[in-house]
This record gives structure tokens, sequence and C-alpha cells, in this order.
């Protein structure tokens, strides 16, 4: 009741305040009146009733203070009266706003990836905390890998996990959707009807699958669409139950649409259909597709546990059930289970897959990336109190006077972190801004090809913005105060600049030496990572990977026999070849960084050619070695006449060369690849220069060899293509040459083969880019610090300076005096950041490659750089120094 | 709860006497003061500076009702007039008086 009374009263504040003052009047007169009626003169009472009737405007507030919430009225004083001042000193505002909005915003920025990637349950999840991936593991070769994806396995880990109460099989996959001219390629998931029951999301139209539509052996060819393919596609049109959608090689009906934002477990990456899994698995899988161990899907399992049931024995059960799996697969073999051997391991991990079992890729640069935005943040933060600090020692009369008059210091604190705050939210808000343009920078960086997603409309992200901006404000605020408590109150109220009394403020020093120091630590990081980058782009892979476009084959329900795939590949390479633009065309089966291929190989005098190391292949056909080029060290690359039925031959890599036949000469040498005891021979004819093909950084034990399409499966895999200038720009008249010879509705994709090796130095691009970025960014926000401790220096110093002027200083001594101070502040923090970048060595270094975190280039750079800007930054203010007039310096004040 | 602010007089004495005043009918500010003065024989002078507070505080409590009207001399002036859980106020407060009184005379008595 007095809540309501008290807000009805702040409505009316403007009236209230009025009766008031008209009910005192009329007390006023009345008094008047009955000192008259007493026999006073008419002058005498007025004076008299106003003497009796005290100080009114006390009495005015405090009968006001009775409707307010004290400390709420103070705030609103305290917070008007910073908005006036703040209004009066725009550059000033306009600069702490913009510091702190970096700051925030690149925080903003980041929390929402980090967030995403790793703390976000899915969109309509119900208890994601119980939800769980499942991940399989078996040891080959004394080496653990990841396993699974087959439909058999997944219905094994269904049947035989206990702990669970529901269980499914998801898969996202790129497939054709759509058909003709419509046909795109997008994400559709793949998943078992049990997959919707993990959700809170009842679709807007129609309904999802059912297990007995998602059964063997029949399951139906139905759809559910996603809301965005419903709206975009569709129109949202309600009769689109019933339609049908094409995608990969069947014919869905549509039975529903799911619900606005449902994006099953992919948020950055939206599926826009989805199907059963049974139903996929029939049309793309060899007849055996449900039963055969042999043939993966990459199906993941996801799993709700029991309540109860812990994670590790959730981990124990699903390890459980896939040795039962894997007895049922070798059940009827001979020699006995190997499990022993295969050691099969399953693990329940967090329902986000970048949080995996193993931090993902982009997870790794993610966190550190996340240390360096709150150094940024700290810089900021530092730079904004130093702001702050500067103009409360301007202010510093000011404030001495009110103390005087009696202004409790608590008051004067509450104020000062007031100043603070509302600058903070002010940063805040135009760092949720940068943030916006900033997070679709970061998410395209980190996830490339992905959908971007607002963070304006983030509720988690808003509010972290809002803690942060706080947080700052607070301690930002305080600083100020920390100097205030030192002040003596006359000295202040007496001080001027004459008094000289142009003592550095330590508070203000450490500061400015924070922030360079941190600038340093950001700027080396930055060094490192551009060498390391350009140590990464200099690496040669054995391939050129930027001219090259990497042509794939999609058939969908087109069944060709080997003989008329054969034909199709080369009516395509003769389609390629005959382009313009294009210098050379290849068949090829397998694509670097994509997945080689290998068969097991014998040689002559080699017992185990296995234990040497991995020995991968690709079957190419005559122009590879050109259109790749991958440079032929000796003999020669294949010929057209290397084809079904002349004699086999092979080109291997250098190391393999060196392995297999060390001392001797490679060429004429017999290998013998199959399954076989004793395949026959395949005769060596060159030897290529070696290739990376699983990562840049140098691989050992892992060994190539090629062989010509014609002689070994020439149905298998698509073409490179070699074009003269920019590859991305050829891609698409490509595509449309190459598309004419395709039968039906199968379709080529074309895609630039620096696509694929840019992927492998994300880690260092991301590196490099954001290094960079960032510490430019502190290196402005270092800059803007010492101007601004060194402008203020120099009007702290106009009397001084003055009198140097007036006694003969030349200019240019005087513009030497500021700038070295500047440079000095520099200096020192070079020396601070160097230590703690040269302690930072041994967590960075392993993020480098082929570059020693304690490059001394690197360093230097740095140094010189800081140097510099320290010279730009005080030229300014060291000018106005020179300019000073000595008449009016020493006049003034 | 009404929150205690101490008057000039004994603490939560000046509410007491405001309400008291206001049971005969609704009165004006100066009204009130006056009257207070009058029926204690001029021992309590209420100063404005706490009259009105104490008035706004009674009128935040829901215990009194301002309204404008015209005073005697035919001016404006604010009238307060007692409401029903002013009325229930002043009997508690009256008892609670009593009580305090009567426990400082048995104090002064026997002490």
């Amino acid at each position: 009741m007095r809540t309501l009374r008290r807000l009805a009263y702040w409505l009316r504040l403007s009236s209230h305040h009025a009766d008031l003052l008209n009910e005192v009047e009329f007390h006023r007169e009345m008094v008047e009146q009955d000192l008259i009626t007493r026999g006073m003169s008419p002058a005498a009472a007025r004076i008299e009733a106003r003497r009796t009737m005290g100080n009114d405007t006390v009495m005015r507030e405090e009968a006001r203070g009775v409707w307010l919430w004290p400390s709420l009225e103070a705030l609103w004083q305290d917070a008007t009266y910073t908005m006036r001042d703040l209004r009066r000193n725009p550059t000033f505002t306009i600069g702490v706003a913009l510091t702190l909005a970096l700051g925030i915003g690149a925080n903003a920025a980041m929390f929402s990836l980090i967030d995403r990637l790793l703390f976000r349950p899915p969109p309509f999840m119900v208890d994601a905390s119980t939800v769980q991936q499942v991940y399989m593991y078996r040891t080959s070769r004394g080496k653990e890998s990841g396993t699974g994806g087959q439909y058999a396995r997944y219905a094994d880990m269904a049947r035989y996990s206990t702990a669970f109460s529901q269980f499914a099989g998801v898969s996202l996959k790129r497939l054709a959707v759509g058909v003709g001219e419509e046909t795109r390629v997008r994400r559709v998931a793949i998943v078992s009807a049990g997959f919707f029951g993990f959700f809170d999301a009842p679709p807007v139209l129609g309904r999802y699958y059912t297990p007995n539509e998602d059964a063997l052996p029949d399951p139906a060819p139905v759809a559910v669409l996603s809301h965005a393919l419903w709206t975009t596609q569709f129109g949202a049109r309600r009769d689109v139950l019933g339609a049908t959608l094409r995608i990969d090689a069947v014919e869905y009906t549509i039975i529903g649409v799911a619900p606005e934002g449902f994006v099953g477990l992919w948020p950055y990456r939206p599926p826009v259909a989805f199907v059963p899994l049974a139903t996929y698995g029939r049309s793309e899988g060899p007849p055996d597709w449900a039963t055969t161990y042999g043939h993966s899907f990459g199906i993941d399992p996801i799993a709700r546990r029991k309540p109860n049931v812990t994670i590790a024995q959730a981990s124990a059960d699903l390890t459980n059930a896939l040795r039962r799996s894997y007895q049922a697969q070798y059940e009827g073999r001979p020699a006995g289970a190997p499990l022993d051997e295969l050691r099969p391991r399953a693990v329940a991990a967090s329902v986000l897959e970048e949080r995996g079992p193993e931090p993902s890729s982009a997870l790794r640069p993610a966190r550190w990336l996340a240390g360096v935005t709150v150094i940024v943040l700290l810089i900021a933060a530092a730079n904004v109190a130093n702001l702050l600090l500067a103009r409360a020692i301007r202010r510093r009369r000011e404030i001495a006077v009110r103390l005087a008059l009696g202004v409790s210091r608590r008051r004067l604190f509450g104020q000062l972190v007031t100043e603070g705050v509302i600058l903070a939210l002010v940063g805040g808000a135009a760092g949720v801004a940068l943030a916006v343009w900033g997070g679709r920078v970061l998410s395209a960086t980190f996830l490339p090809g992905t959908e971007p997603v607002s963070i304006i409309t983030d509720a988690r992200t808003l509010v972290f913005s809002g803690l942060v901006a706080l947080g700052v404000g607070l301690v930002t605020g305080m600083a100020p105060m920390a100097q205030l408590a030192r002040t003596s109150l006359v000295a202040d109220l007496k001080s001027g600049p004459r008094e000289g009394t142009h003592g550095r403020s330590r508070l203000r020093t450490s500061l400015l030496l924070l922030q360079s120091a941190l600038s340093v630590v950001l700027l080396v990081g930055a060094g490192l990572f551009v060498r390391s980058l350009r140590n990464v782009r200099e690496v040669r892979l054995g391939f050129d990977a930027d001219p090259v476009l990497l042509v794939e084959l999609e058939m969908r329900d087109v069944r060709l026999d080997s003989a008329a795939t054969v034909a199709l590949r080369l009516r395509l390479l003769e389609a390629a070849k005959a382009l313009p633009g294009v210098s050379h065309a290849a068949l090829r089966e397998s694509i670097p960084f994509a997945g080689m291929s290998s068969y097991p190989i014998k040689v002559d005098g080699i017992d185990s050619v296995r234990a040497l190391g991995e020995f991968d292949f690709n079957s190419v056909s005559a122009e590879y070695f050109a259109a790749m080029g991958t440079r032929i060290l000796r003999g020669r690359g294949f010929e057209t006449t290397d084809r079904g039925g002349t004699r086999p031959v092979m080109v291997v890599g250098q190391s393999m060369a060196k392995v297999l036949w060390p001392g001797k000469d490679p060429i004429g040498q017999c290998v013998r690849v199959g399954l076989d005891s004793m395949p026959p021979c395949r005769y060596v004819v060159g030897v290529a220069e070696d290739i990376h093909s699983e990562s840049i950084e140098p691989e050992s034990k892992l060994y190539f060899y090629y062989m010509p399409a014609l002689q070994w499966k020439p149905q298998d895999g698509g073409l490179f293509v070699r074009v003269r200038g920019e590859a991305s720009a050829m891609a698409e008249p490509l595509r449309r040459g190459l598309q004419r010879e395709m039968p039906g509705a199968s379709f080529v994709t074309v895609n630039p083969m620096g696509n694929i090796v840019g992927a492998k130095m994300r880690s260092w691009i991301v590196g490099a880019t954001l290094f960079t970025a960032f510490g430019v960014l502190a290196l402005v926000l270092a800059a803007v610090g010492l101007y601004s401790v060194i402008a203020y220096n120099v009007t702290q110093r106009k009397h001084e300076l003055g009198v140097r002027l007036a006694l003969g200083a030349g200019r240019f001594g005087v513009v030497r005096l500021v700038v070295m101070e500047s440079v000095r502040f520099a200096l020192a923090g070079v020396a601070i950041g160097s230590v703690v970048a040269l302690a930072a060595g041994k967590w960075i270094g392993p993020l480098l490659f082929d570059q020693s975190p304690r490059d001394v280039v690197v360093f230097g750079t740095v140094t010189v750089v800081l140097a510099c800007v320290a010279i730009v930054a005080s030229w300014v203010p060291a000018l106005r120094a020179a300019g000073l007039d000595p008449k009016t310096a020493l006049q003034a004040d | 709860m009404p929150r205690t602010t101490p008057a000039e007089l004994l603490p939560g004495t000046l509410d007491l006497l405001i309400l008291r005043t206001l049971v005969r009918g609704s009165n004006h500010g100066y009204g009130i003061a006056q009257r207070v003065k009058e029926l204690s024989r001029d021992v309590f002078q209420v100063g404005e500076s706490s009259l009105y507070p104490a008035l706004q505080r009674l009128t935040l409590n829901g215990y009194i009702k301002p309204e404008w009207g015209v005073s005697d001399n035919n001016r404006r002036a604010r009238y307060y007039t007692l409401t029903p859980a002013g009325r229930k106020q002043l009997v508690a407060e009256e008892r609670e008086f009593e009580r305090i009184v009567a426990a400082i005379r048995l104090v002064l008595e026997l002490a």
C-alpha cells in the first residue's frame, strides 16, 4: 500500500511539490495575520513570520523526503549531476565511452561465441544436462582412434545399453535438396524418430515422424521441414503438408514443420529438414546397410541418462554395450574375439559437440583468445581509470570546495562511482553495438560456413555485457577516490598550477605502465602469430592448392555401372580441358587433407612394409602432376598409355623410395598392391616430391604413391582442375561446363582446393588476424592513455615550462623534454611487457609454427613501434608546450 | 508498520497529537499546530519543520487524507481528515502511550 502511494506520489511529483509550497505559504500568512492581530505592524509581522518559520527549504526537503527513498534520491541527484557534467565535456565522454565500447564489445562478442560453443544447451532441449553425446573408440595397432557411425553399431548401442531412458541416432549431412535448377546442397538432419523426444518443440504444422515410419525393413519417405525452409521456400503455406521435397535420391512427403528456432543439435549449422535415419540409410547404403558393420553413415548416438545414473556409470554402461556389439560383430569368426586388442571404449560426453571428449579445433584458439579479450578489457579499464583520475585531479579544487561545504566523503565517493558506472553503461551499450558486428566477424573466423547468430537479441550476452560494464564502472569509478583519499583539504583549496604541485600521481603512472605493458604482450603475440602464419604459408605442401579446383560428383539416384561411370568421368575430363582458362585437368580418387586411400602393399625382401609406416595412395590420370604442381624428381609421371591392359606402373614419393629401397635406384622396382597373398608386380616408373596430406606440420612415417587411374578403380573419385587466374572466379564457369555432361538428377560440385588447405591453416590465420586486431586496438588505447597523461602533465607544468621558456630554453628543448617523458613511459612499459611476454612464451610456443616465442625481431619491432607511438602521442602536447607564451603562462591563474 | 521518527516531543507523540486533534473534524496544518498549542496551554510548540514532515508521513501511511478546501478567512488551505485506518492507529497509539506513561510513573514512584 505504502509502495503504491509512493509510486503515485512519484508520478505527480511536481504537483505535490506545488501543494507543499502552497500549504507552507498559507501557514506563513496565518502566522503573519496572527501577529498583526496581536498588534504588530504588517511589515514587522512579515519579517517575524518568516523568522519563526525558520529554514523552510530544509523543512520542505524533509517533508518531501518522507516520500522518497533517500538513497534513490541521492543516486538520482548524482546521476543527473553526472549527466550534466558529461554533456559539458563531450570529448572526454566520447573518448571514455569509445574506449570502453571497444573493451566491452570485444568481450561481449567473445562471450557470445564461447557461451554458444560451451555452455548453452541446444534450443528447446529438455533438461540438456542429462543428455549425452556418445563417442566410441577402439585401439588398432596400439593407437586408439574414434569409431562408430554404422547403423548396426548404433542399433546395438541402443539395444545393449541400460543406463538410458532415451536413445537416438543423429547425423548432419550436406545433401542435394530440390530438383532441377532449384537444387542446392544444404544441411539435412538425418535423425531417428526418437530424436524429437529429447525436445519440447511441438511442430507448428503437422507432426513429427513416428518410430514406425523410421523402422526396418520398410521405412517411410517422410520429412519434417525447418521453419526457415518452410517460410523461404514454401511461402509458409499451410497446404505444404503432403507436398513432396526431393532430398538426394528420395522423394520425401512433407508431414510437418518444426517451430521457429528449432535447429536440432546444431545452432551454428541449422538443418533445413529432418528425415528418418532408416529411410536415408536404405536409399544411400548397400543392400545390407542395416546389418553390416562395414558401412558408416556417420551416425552419432545421443542418449538421455536415467535419473540417478552418473556420467561415469553411463560411460561404463556404453563401453559394455560397445563390447557386446563387437562380440556380435565377430560372432562365428575364428581365432577368438579380438576384444583384448581392440579395447573398445565409449564415452558419454556433453551434448554440445564442441565440448566433446576433446576440445574442438575451433575451441582451442577460442580459449586463449578469450584471455586476449580480457587483456583488452583491462587495458580499456586502465585507460578509463586514468582519464577519470586526470579529471578528478583537475577538479581537485572543486571537490575540495564541496568537501569544505560539508559534503560527506561517502557521498562524494558515491558520486564518483556513479560517474564511472554511467560512463561504463554508455560504453557498454556502444560495446554491444560493436559486438553485433564483431560477433559476426568472430563466428565467420571460428566457425566458417555457419550461420551468424544475433547478439543484440540474446539475453545472456546482454546480461553479461551489462555486468561487465557495471564491474568496470565500479572499479574505474573508485580509482579517483584512491587519489582523493590522500588529498589534504586545505592544500587543495589553496592549490593551483602556480604551486608547482606537479607531483606525478603514482596510481596514474602505474596504470599507464600497465597499459603499455599489456599492449606489448598483445603486440608480441601478434608478431609471433604473423610470422607463424608466414611460415605456414611458406611450407611446401608438395602441391599448389591455390590454382586448383576440386570437382566432386554427386550421383543421387543415378545408378551407372562401372563402364558408364568411367565413360562419364572421361567425358568430364575432356569437357574440363576444353574450357578456356583451364590449364590442366586430371582424374583423381582421393583428396589430400580430406582422406587418402590405403591398401596393403608388399615389397620383395621386406618382411612387413606395414611396420615401416603408413602408405597412402591416390589413383590419378595422366596430367595429375602437372595439374597439382607436384614435381616429378626422377623418371616420369603417368602417360595416357598407362591404362588397363598395359604394364602396371606406379610413381612413389621421395621418402617412400628412400625407406623402401635405401641406397638403391627405385626406378623399375616391384611393389605388390592388393589384398591377395601375392598380387602381381607393379613397377615404379617415377619418383615424385613428398606431399602433406594430413597436417601442415611435418608428417613422419606417412608415405605416398600413385597409381594410374585407368589401372586402379577408374570409376572412383572426381577431378582436379588447374586454372589460370583466380580459382574461385573459375569455379562457376567450370561447374556449368561440367554440369552439361551429368545425366539425370546427378550433379557436380566445384570448390577451390585452397579452402580445404586453408581450413588446416585456420588456427594460425585466426591467431594472426585476431592478435593483430586486438594488438592494434591495445596500441591505440595505449596511445590515447599516453596522450592524455602527457597532455595533462603539460597543463600542470605550464607554469614551470613558462619559466623555462622565459629563461631562454629553446622550443626544441621543451619539445624534447615532453616527448622524452612519453618515450620513457613507453620504454618502461616495453620492459615490463617483455618480461611478461617471455614468461608467457611457454604457453604460446606450442601454438606457433616453426617460430620461437622469443623472437628477437618481434620484440625489437614492438619496442620500436611503441617508442614511435609514444612520440606521436606526445607530439601535440609537446608542440603546445613549445608554443606557450611565457608571459601568459606565468600570469595565468 | 509506521516509521517512528523522533519528534520534538516524546518519540512518536507528535503523530498521536495530530491524530487526536483531527478526531473533532478536519483541519489544516496551521490549525493543527494552533490547536495543539492551545490544548497544551502553550506547553507544546509544534514547529513547522516537524509538523509538515509528520503530516506527509501520516499521509503516506494512509492515516490522514489531505484535501484542498477554503479556510475561515476565505483562503485556499489543505485540510487533513482522519481516515478509518487513522482512527484505528489513534486508538492503538493512545493505548501504547498510556502503557508507557504508566510504566514511567511506576518507575518514578518506586525507584
